[in-house]
């Protein structure tokens, strides 16, 4: 079990976790798109425009047929996710926005949302995706 | 035939012609005539004319080792079949002999950079005939002509070199022979607009093979009469723009690859998504009276919704070109963008923290009605004890100077069943943009209903145990 902390730390190890991991997922998704699937829990679940793609092989079928992605990330916020609703299993909300052009399609604005949760280990702590959510801005003219 | 002369003044031009050169890839025949000439050459006033393709050059000692050239390239497809290359003395070409002087050019490019919108990186040429700046200066710019459309491209190579969209509409444009140059002069355009002008095939488009082109307009030519149907027509336009996304400002359907290693096509998609019914009408719920108190109700009313340890943050989206927007000003200040905001200090402050602290900003947020008929909602994770959800939506700004003003936002919730039953939101991040034109006309094409609550109800009990049903075991004892 992790020591009690304060506020300020809870929210200053959420901030590293989601900059540092916003970075990893969108380097990863545009340029090593078959190591993606590190990233998510087993059991990880993705909304993608309303479609559920569930469990790690699901995301790795979903992430090969999904065409190359340029992402392009001008909002990052996150917060610390109260114990209450994670029963102490340290967990973080990351939000982003920007663009992403897919090959042979146009540009379109997205928003997309993570709950990471922390996997720690004596050395270090890893965080991974546990839900995923994405939506383009113009979804309902695509 | 002319001597080349001495002091460096022009010598004689000569025309070089290919005959069923339009068969071929322009720049595989270009490279493949260079490599088999003993002397280097550039290629003047490129064009097709019927089947054959033809440029010029000058220099007697640059023609006869092209003449050289002849039957010594051979067709890619069969080998057998060898290439001939006729060259004979001519005029100067066009672009030349009507070459536009100095202050003509400069008068030109003063022109264009009027034309010039740098932040779309577009260039509109409607009607470039008469505009009242070339009018005024006495120079005739009749794009058809092989010479001002050489201008016209020289300059903008030299000053638009990331030059996106080309507007050429309303030229009275009926061929392209002086587009075939614009791979090499304007290489980065995607956007090109040819309506309303005299192209009376499709054929045309073919002198600029080789242009990545994304959009094309092409209404408003005869060419577009020539099509039985627009299947038809969008083919033989996608023959020439293979990678073609809009004709004509409609969206063109993905193409369909062979190559099954690289995908082009998305997935459909799709409105809101609950998981199930229960949860679906939970979360409506939900929604229907957090934004009746958060509109039309003293938002105060919102800090029994809060657990006591809740956080909320708000976000504005960051251009570096336009670091604050004043659209969103109201909003600036407290928004906690980290791709702008890099202060840890600040960070945690601008993390509302605590319901009271975040009602207070609620409260002081300008006053709101939100389209409820908008929303889009992505219920994305739930256990026994969580339930995630995003809402995306319109809202306007209903007083002060801002009124009328509509934004667009996505708010992600996540609540956790609290003692005593209400649905309790432990966190709460707010994005809010500025509509786009459809959002904004789209909005409250329904009448909003009026308010009757003031306060949060609380969970029946059957809600709560919807709530502990639709998720993963281990149950927990509320």
């Amino acid at each position: 079990m992790a020591m009690p902390m304060d506020f300020k730390t809870y929210v200053d190890q959420a901030c590293k976790a989601a900059e540092e991991f916003v970075n990893i997922y969108y380097e990863t998704m545009d340029k090593r798109r078959q190591a993606l699937t590190r990233l998510y829990l087993d059991k990880a679940t993705l909304i993608w425009n309303g479609n559920v793609v569930t469990g790690l092989e699901a995301l790795a079928n979903f992430f090969d047929t999904l065409p190359s992605s340029e992402f392009q990330v001008n909002m990052l916020d996150c917060q610390p996710v109260h114990e209450q609703a994670t029963q102490a299993q340290t967990t973080v909300l990351v939000v982003t926005s920007g663009t992403v052009k897919f090959d042979g399609n146009r540009q379109h604005y997205f928003n997309q949302s993570f709950l990471l949760t922390a996997q720690s280990t004596p050395n270090n702590t890893v965080w991974k995706i546990a839900s995923d959510c994405f939506r383009f801005q113009d979804w309902a003219s695509s | 035939m002319q001597e080349n002369t001495q002091d460096g003044t022009p010598g004689s031009w000569f025309r070089v012609t290919i005959p069923c050169g339009i068969q071929y890839d322009r720049t595989w025949l270009m490279n493949s005539i260079q490599s088999h000439c003993s002397v280097p050459f550039t290629p003047v006033d490129f064009h097709f004319m019927h089947n054959g393709a033809r440029f010029f050059v000058q220099e007697a000692s640059t023609a006869s080792a092209l003449m050289d050239v002849s039957y010594k390239i051979c067709d890619e497809e069969s080998r057998k079949v060898c290439i001939p290359v006729f060259v004979s003395p001519s005029a100067a070409p066009y672009s030349v002999r009507d070459k536009l002087k100095p202050e003509e050019m400069e008068q030109l490019k003063l022109t264009l950079s009027k034309r010039f919108d740098v932040s779309q990186q577009a260039l509109d040429l409607r009607r470039l005939r008469v505009d009242p700046d070339l009018l005024g200066h006495d120079i005739d710019i009749i794009l058809n002509r092989r010479n001002c459309m050489a201008a016209t491209l020289q300059i903008i190579k030299k000053n638009f070199p990331e030059l996106l969209s080309l507007n050429l509409s309303s030229n009275k444009l009926y061929q392209l022979d002086g587009l075939s140059d614009i791979i090499q002069m304007a290489p980065t355009v995607k956007i090109l607009n040819l309506s309303k002008n005299e192209l009376k095939s499709a054929w045309e488009l073919s002198k600029m093979q080789g242009l990545k082109l994304e959009e094309l307009w092409l209404q408003g030519n005869p060419l577009c009469g020539t099509f039985p149907d627009r299947s038809t027509y969008v083919r033989a336009i996608r023959e020439c723009f293979p990678k073609l996304l809009r004709l004509d400002g409609q969206e063109l359907p993905s193409p369909v690859t062979v190559d099954v290693d690289t995908p082009c096509v998305l997935k459909p998609c799709k409105g809101s998504y609950f998981g199930c019914d229960e949860l679906k009408s939970l979360v409506l719920q939900f929604l229907q009276q957090y934004y009746l108190i958060h509109d039309c109700g003293d938002r105060q009313g919102l800090v029994g919704a809060y657990h006591e340890q809740a956080c909320f943050s708000l976000t504005i989206p960051f251009h570096p070109e336009d670091p604050a927007p004043s659209s969103l000003c109201k909003y600036f200040k407290d928004s906690r963008n980290m791709k702008k905001l890099t202060d840890p200090h600040l960070r945690v402050q601008l993390l509302k923290h605590t319901n009271r602290v975040i009602v207070h900003t609620l409260c002081v947020l300008p006053k709101t009605q939100h389209d409820f008929i908008s929303f889009v909602v992505d219920t994305w994770s739930q256990t026994e004890t969580m339930l995630c959800f995003s809402v995306s939506g319109v809202f306007k700004e209903v007083e002060g100077s801002s009124q009328d003003c509509v934004r667009a936002f996505t708010r992600t919730f996540i609540a956790t069943p609290a003692s005593y039953s209400s649905l309790c939101i432990v966190n709460d991040e707010l994005f809010v943009r500025d509509a786009s034109p459809s959002e904004t006309q789209s909005v409250f094409s329904i009448p909003v209903p009026t308010p009757t609550s003031s306060s949060m109800h609380t969970l029946s009990q059957e809600q709560q145990d919807i709530m502990q049903a639709s998720s993963t075991p281990p149950e927990v004892n509320l």
